[in-house]
C-alpha cells in the first residue's frame, strides 16, 4: 500500500506544479512581480510550499536570494502550513488598552497550544496577533477566518470558539429571492468593515428575509461607513416622503418589528398573519419587550446627533447616504465635477497654484505641503510619471484610510485623476494593505465602473488626457507607509527605505518622477477644486487648513470615525463628540498619531488640532489615530506597547532603528518589571534622543516619540516603576491579586480561574495561589462583590 | 559647489560624497558599511555627521553635498552618535575577539592557535608555537595552574578542553631538534587599549547545539575570531575608547556557527553587523532574511557557488573570513 501513497503524493505534486504554472502564466515572470506572485501562491495553497517555490526558481527570473529576502520581510507570507482556521487577535492600541493580551493568552490556554507553537495539535486552529483589524470601537476584537467578533472577554473565548464551530457546521449560503416590484421605501445600512464586524451582514440578510416574508417592497441600500462605529449596526429607514428614522444598535431579531412599524405588508391576509405571529412572538419571548423602536427618539439618536454635530464633512461628504459603488449617485452629488473643471483648465499651473493657495498639507503624517509636491513632479520634463495613492495605513488604532477607500472609492479616484492630469502622469497605482480586502474589492470595482464611463483609460472624457489605474496590495509591513519603502516594495524588493534626496517626486518608481499622496489627501482634492478656495481656507488654523479624519477610540464613551475641522481642540473632540471618558473615569492623556506620535496629557488637551502645535508638543498628527487614555492606564506600559510595535516593524536597515529600538525596549521591559534603577531612565532618554536624531527614515525618527513624550509629561510614573509601583496595576510583574473580606465564598472566581490558582472553597473567603496565578483578570471580571484587588508588590 | 567641513570651506569634486570629501582634506570618519568602489547602502551610521545648517544628522557615506551645507564631523554630539552606533552594534555581537584561553596564558601562548594546528593534525606547527612561547617546552605546563582550562568556554558546556594534556602530548611526540629550527611570533598581545569583544554566556540551547556539533580531536570551540586582524568594528571601538559595554547584550544570530563557503572562505553569522555589503555585491549569493532586530544575512547552501573570495576583504568584520580548512 505504501507505493500507492507515494503515487498519490507524486500525482498531487504534479497537480501542484500545474497550479503554480498557471499562476506564473497569469502573473508574469519578471523579478518585479514577486509580491503579487507570492500572494497568489498563498491564496492558492494557504502557505508557500517548498515545491511551489522551487518551481518559481525554475520558471521565472526570481532567484533564491530575492525570494528569501522578500518572502521573509513581509509578514503576510507563511512558510509553514497553518491550521484549518486562523484566529487573528487584534493588538491595536484600542484593543491593547482593553486587554487584548489577556484575550490572546486565553485563546492559547483554551486551545491548549504548546508553548512555542501557534497551531493546535489537531491542526484545527492557528493563532496570530495582528497589528490592527481596524474595528477599534469594538475592542477587543478577534477575527476567526472571515468572521469578526467584537468585545471579546478573556473569560468568553470558549463561547467564541463554540459559536464559530457551530457556525461552520451550519454554514449555508442563503440566497434571498428578489421579488420586489414597487419600492415603498428605503433602508440604509452601513456596510463598512466595522459595521460588518458588528454583525451588519446578518442584519442585511435578515432585512432581505424579513422583507420577503412580509412581502414589503423596500429597497435595501448598503451605504459606506457612517462613522458612528460605537452604535453599529445602524439602519436608517427612509420613507417615500423623505423622512428618516434612525435605529442604532439594532439586533437581527428587531428587524421584523421595525419593518412592521413603518411599512404595510402587501396583502391583508399576510398583514393579519404577521400581526398575529408578531404578538405571539412578543408573548413567548422577552426579546421584543425592550425593543429599540419603543425607545424615545431622543434616547435613540441624541448621542448620534451630538456625535455628528461637531463634525465637518469633506473627505466623508455624503456619509450615511452615498452608496459606495453607485457611480450615478456620486456624479449626481457633484462627483467628477472637479475633474471636468480641471480638464477644461488649459493652464495646469493655475490648478497647482490653487492647491498651493488652499494650504492643504499631506495627511499621511508628515504634513508636507501637497501643492509643493505637485509642483516638483509637474516641473519634471520626463514623459513617464506616476501617481501613487498611499493606502498602506498601518498604525495600530487608525482605520480612516480603510473607511474612505471602502466608502468613497470614486472620490479618491477623482482626486488621483486630478493629480495625474496636473502633474502630467499617465499611470496611477493604489497601494492598499492586504489586510483590507473589502477596500481592495471596492476600489477594483470602482475602477471598472469608471473605465466603462471613460473616466479612466484613453482620452478621458474626450480630452487628450489618458490615465490608467492599477492596484497593488501591500504584503504586511508598516514601514511601507514610508514612500521610498513603498516604492521599493512595488518594484519587488524588501521594503527598505532609500535615502532622500533624491525625493520620489524627482526620482521614484522605476526611476521616474512619482507623486505619492495619502488617501485622505487625495479625497480632499475634488472638494478644493470644485468649491472656491476660500471655502476651504476658512476652515482650520493659520498653518493647517481644512479638515482631518480621526479614528477616535480607547476609553471613550462614543468612539468612531470622525472628520473635524482643523483648529478644534482635543477637549472638544473628547467631550462634545465623544461624550467624555468611558465609565466616568478621569482623562489622563490622549495618544495621538499612533507609534509615531505621542501622549498629550489631560491638562494640555485644550490644544488645537494643528500640524505644528502637535509637533511642538513632541507628538505628531500622524495618520490620525486618537486613543483616549484614562487614569487607569499605565503610561510606561503605553510607551512599551508602541515601542514593541515599532521594534517588530522596523525594517532592520540602519543600526539605530534596528538595534536602538530593541535596546530601548529592553530597558522599558526592565522598568516595567521593577528591576531598573534611576540611571536606566536617563540611559533610556539618551538613547531615545539619539535614535530620533540618527535613524535613517521616518519610522525610526518618530519611534521614540511615545517614550519621549511620556518621559516629558509622566516622568513620575517611570520613577514609581523603578520604585516597584505600577499604580494602575497594568504591569503584571509588579502586582499580585488578593481577595478582600468582601468575599462571600460564592466560588465564581474559583470556577473562572483558567489555571486553578483559586481553590474551590464554598462559603469561605477565597484565596489566590500567587505562584500559579497568571494575572489574567478573569476572577476580577467574574466577582460580583468587587472582592478581588490588584495590589502592588512594592519593594 | 562649496560647502564647509568643520568650518573649513571645501570645493566639492564631481560625484564626491561628504565622506570622500572629508577624508580627502584629512579628517578621519570611520565607516563600516561603505567600501570604495563597492555597491552599498547606508546602514551602520558610524559615519554619521551633522549638517549644522539644518541640524540634521546624516550618513556621510551616501549623502552628496548640496549648497550651503555646514558639515560637522568632530563635535561631541557627532562623537556620541558614533560611539552609540558602535555600542549598539556591539550589543548585538555575541562573539569573542580573542580566545579566553590565549588571553590568560601566563606564558603568552596563543593556545587557541596551537589547538587549531592540533585539530588539523599538524603537531609540528603546534609544537613550534609552544616552543616559541615556552623557554623549556619539555616541561610543558607542569608548573602552571592552567588558568586556560578555567577560562575555557567549553567548560561551561560540558568539560574544558584538556589543554595541559594536549600540550604534553604534542611536546612528547615532537623531535627535539625542531625547537631550534625557528621561533614563531606566536604570543597574543594583551593590550590594555585594545577593545575586546566578549561572548558572554551561552544559552541552554546553544550549549546543546555546540556539544553536538563540535567534535574535533581537542573539542576546542575555537573562540578566537579568525577575522580579527581585519575587523573594522574592533578597530573603531578601540579608537573610540570603548571598554565596557553600555547596553545588555542579546542577539538572534546563532552563536559560533561556522559555514564553509568554498576553499578557504568561511562565514560566521554571529559576527555579522547586517551592513549588506556582501548582499549588494554578490549575485544570487548572500541575502537578507526576516526584518527588524531579527534580520539576518544568510547564505543559502545552493548559492555557495556564487560567492567570490574578495567578499572576505569587503566584509567589515570577521563574519566572512579566510582560513585554511583543517585537513
Amino acid at each position: 500500500m505504501a507505493c500507492n501513497c507515494e503515487n498519490n503524493i507524486g500525482e498531487s505534486r504534479e497537480a501542484m506544479i500545474d497550479r503554480v504554472d498557471a499562476l506564473i502564466d497569469r502573473i508574469g515572470r519578471s523579478r518585479q512581480v514577486i509580491i503579487p506572485l507570492l500572494q497568489a501562491l498563498q491564496d492558492e495553497f494557504s502557505y508557500l510550499p517548498a515545491e511551489a517555490i522551487d518551481r518559481i526558481y525554475e520558471r521565472t527570473e526570481i532567484d533564491r536570494a530575492q525570494l528569501i529576502s522578500v518572502s521573509t520581510f513581509y509578514s503576510q507570507f507563511r512558510h509553514i502550513p497553518y491550521g484549518k482556521h486562523l484566529i487573528k487577535v487584534c493588538t491595536g492600541t484600542a484593543c491593547h488598552v482593553k486587554g487584548a493580551g489577556n484575550v490572546y493568552d486565553s485563546f492559547r490556554r483554551e486551545l491548549k497550544m504548546e508553548e512555542d507553537s501557534i497551531t493546535t495539535s489537531d491542526q484545527l486552529f492557528s493563532i496570530e496577533k495582528i497589528a490592527c483589524l481596524g474595528c477599534c470601537t469594538l475592542a477587543p476584537v478577534v477575527q476567526i477566518d472571515e468572521k469578526i467578533y467584537g468585545h471579546v472577554l478573556p473569560g468568553k473565548v470558549n463561547e467564541v470558539i463554540e459559536d464559530f464551530l457551530a457556525n461552520v457546521e451550519t454554514a449555508s449560503v442563503a440566497s434571498a429571492q428578489n421579488s420586489k416590484q414597487q419600492v415603498a421605501g428605503e433602508i440604509r445600512l452601513g456596510m463598512g468593515s466595522c459595521c460588518q464586524a458588528s454583525g451588519s451582514a446578518d442584519i442585511y440578510k435578515e432585512l432581505q428575509t424579513a422583507s420577503n416574508d412580509l412581502a414589503i417592497d423596500i429597497h435595501i441600500k448598503p451605504v459606506g461607513c457612517v462613522g458612528v462605529c460605537n452604535k453599529v449596526p445602524l439602519i436608517d429607514v427612509v420613507l417615500p416622503d423623505g423622512t428618516i428614522t434612525r435605529y442604532p444598535n439594532v439586533k437581527a431579531t428587531e428587524i421584523k418589528e421595525i419593518l412592521h412599524h413603518h411599512f404595510k405588508p402587501a396583502g391583508r391576509l399576510k398583514r393579519l398573519k404577521n400581526n398575529l405571529f408578531n404578538h405571539i412572538d412578543t408573548f413567548h419571548t422577552d426579546i421584543t419587550w425592550d425593543n429599540v423602536i419603543w425607545k424615545p427618539e431622543e434616547e435613540r439618536t441624541g448621542v448620534i446627533d451630538s456625535f455628528l454635530n461637531g463634525q465637518k464633512h469633506i473627505s466623508t461628504e455624503g456619509y450615511g447616504f452615498l452608496a459606495p459603488l453607485n457611480i450615478e449617485e456620486y456624479i449626481g452629488h457633484g462627483g467628477f465635477k472637479g475633474l471636468h473643471k480641471v480638464l477644461s483648465t488649459p493652464d495646469r499651473q493655475e490648478v497647482i497654484n490653487n492647491i498651493l493657495a488652499s494650504g492643504i498639507r499631506g495627511r499621511g503624517g508628515g504634513g508636507f505641503a501637497t501643492g509643493k509636491k505637485w509642483e516638483i513632479v509637474a516641473a519634471s520634463g520626463q514623459k513617464e510619471k506616476y501617481v501613487i495613492c498611499n493606502g498602506d495605513e498601518g498604525d495600530p488604532g487608525a482605520f480612516m484610510d480603510r473607511m474612505m477607500l471602502e466608502s468613497y472609492p470614486f472620490r479618491i479616484i477623482e482626486g488621483m485623476l486630478i493629480a495625474g492630469y496636473v502633474v502630467g502622469a499617465n499611470k496611477g497605482i493604489f497601494y492598499i494593505r492586504a489586510e483590507y480586502p473589502l477596500a481592495v474589492t471596492r476600489i477594483r470595482k470602482a475602477i471598472e465602473l469608471c473605465r466603462e464611463r471613460n473616466l479612466i483609460g484613453e482620452r478621458i472624457a474626450e480630452s487628450d488626457f489618458s490615465f490608467d489605474i492599477s492596484i497593488f496590495e501591500g504584503a504586511g509591513a508598516f514601514v511601507c507607509g514610508e514612500e521610498t519603502a513603498l516604492i521599493a516594495s512595488i518594484e519587488g524588493e524588501r521594503g527598505f527605505p532609500k535615502q532622500r534626496p533624491p525625493y520620489p517626486a524627482v526620482e521614484g518608481l522605476h526611476g521616474k518622477p512619482t507623486l505619492v499622496n495619502n488617501v485622505e489627501t487625495l479625497s480632499q482634492i475634488p472638494y478644493i477644486i470644485r468649491n472656491d478656495i476660500d471655502n476651504y481656507t476658512k476652515i482650520g488654523t493659520e498653518s493647517s487648513k481644512g479638515t482631518k479624519v480621526f479614528a477616535l477610540a480607547g476609553k471613550i464613551r462614543h468612539g468612531g470615525l470622525i472628520e473635524v475641522p482643523m483648529g478644534i481642540t482635543l477637549n472638544q473632540i473628547i467631550e462634545e463628540i465623544g461624550g467624555g471618558v468611558e465609565g466616568g473615569e478621569k482623562l489622563k492623556a490622549v495618544q495621538i498619531g499612533g507609534p509615531s506620535g505621542g501622549c498629550i496629557p489631560a491638562h494640555l488637551c485644550d490644544v488645537q488640532v494643528d500640524f505644528d502645535a502637535f509637533n511642538q508638543m513632541g507628538a505628531m498628527m500622524g495618520s490620525g489615530g486618537l486613543v483616549v487614555l484614562s487614569e487607569n492606564d499605565c503610561m510606561v506600559d503605553m510607551a512599551r506597547y508602541f515601542l514593541s510595535f515599532t521594534c517588530d516593524q522596523s525594517c532592520g536597515k540602519c543600526t539605530f532603528c534596528r538595534v536602538g529600538i530593541r535596546r530601548m525596549l529592553d530597558m522599558l521591559d526592565k522598568i516595567c518589571s521593577g528591576k531598573a534603577s534611576m540611571e536606566d531612565i536617563d540611559k533610556l532618554e539618551e538613547l531615545a534622543l539619539n535614535v530620533k536624531k540618527s535613524s535613517l527614515c521616518g519610522l525610526g525618527k518618530t519611534a521614540p516619540n511615545p517614550v519621549l513624550t511620556t518621559l516629558k509629561y509622566f516622568r513620575h510614573e517611570y520613577e514609581e516603576h523603578v520604585n516597584g509601583l505600577c499604580k494602575t496595576g497594568t504591569c503584571k510583574e509588579m502586582v499580585h491579586y488578593v481577595v478582600t473580606d468582601d468575599c462571600i465564598g460564592c466560588t465564581k472566581c474559583a470556577k473562572a480561574c483558567p489555571v486553578n490558582a483559586i481553590p474551590y472553597t464554598p462559603y469561605e473567603i477565597h484565596t489566590i495561589n500567587v505562584q500559579d496565578c497568571v494575572l489574567c483578570g478573569l476572577c476580577i471580571d467574574e466577582c460580583s462583590y468587587d472582592a478581588i484587588k490588584k495590589v502592588p508588590l512594592c519593594r | 559647489m562649496q560647502i564647509t567641513i568643520n568650518n573649513i570651506p571645501v570645493e566639492i569634486r564631481e560625484g564626491e560624497t561628504i565622506l570622500e570629501a572629508a577624508r580627502r582634506i584629512g579628517y578621519t570618519i570611520p565607516s563600516l558599511c561603505y567600501a570604495p568602489g563597492a555597491r552599498h547602502k547606508s546602514s551602520c551610521m558610524v559615519c554619521a555627521v551633522r549638517n549644522s545648517a539644518n541640524g540634521q544628522v546624516i550618513p556621510s557615506c551616501t549623502t552628496y553635498p548640496t549648497d550651503g551645507m555646514q558639515i560637522d564631523t568632530e563635535s561631541d554630539e557627532v562623537k556620541l552618535i558614533r560611539t552609540l552606533s558602535l555600542e549598539l552594534l556591539l550589543s548585538d555581537h555575541k562573539a569573542d575577539c580573542e580566545a579566553p584561553c590565549s588571553m590568560v596564558c601566563p606564558k603568552g601562548l596563543d593556545v587557541e592557535r596551537m589547538l587549531s594546528h592540533y585539530d588539523a593534525g599538524d603537531h609540528e606547527k603546534a609544537f613550534l608555537l609552544i616552543a616559541s612561547a615556552f623557554t623549556l617546552p619539555e616541561i610543558g605546563c607542569d608548573n602552571c595552574k592552567v588558568p586556560c582550562e578555567k577560562a575555557c568556554r567549553r567548560g561551561s558546556i560540558d568539560t574544558s578542553v584538556s589543554i595541559r594534556a594536549i600540550i604534553k602530548e604534542v611536546v612528547d611526540g615532537a623531535k627535539p631538534s625542531q625547537a631550534t629550527v625557528e621561533k614563531l611570533d606566536a604570543s597574543v598581545k594583551n593590550d590594555k587599549n585594545t577593545f575586546y569583544s566578549r561572548l558572554g554566556r551561552f544559552t541552554p540551547k546553544e550549549k546543546e547545539q555546540l556539544k553536538e556539533t563540535v567534535t574535533t580531536p581537542s573539542r576546542c570551540l575555537h573562540c578566537a575570531c579568525a577575522g580579527r586582524s581585519k575587523c573594522k568594528l574592533r578597530l573603531y571601538a578601540t579608537a573610540e575608547g570603548i571598554k565596557r559595554p553600555r547596553y545588555d547584550t542579546s542577539s538572534t544570530l546563532p552563536v559560533m556557527e561556522k559555514q564553509h563557503i568554498a576553499g578557504d572562505l568561511w562565514f560566521e553569522q554571529a559576527k555579522c553587523i547586517r551592513c549588506g555589503l556582501c548582499v549588494y555585491n554578490s549575485d544570487n549569493g548572500f541575502t537578507f532574511k526576516d526584518r527588524g532586530f531579527g534580520m539576518q544575512v544568510v547564505l543559502p547552501e545552493e548559492n555557495r557557488g556564487n560567492i567570490r573570495r574578495e567578499l572576505a576583504d569587503l566584509c567589515p568584520t570577521g563574519a566572512i573570513y579566510l582560513k585554511q580548512q583543517p585537513k
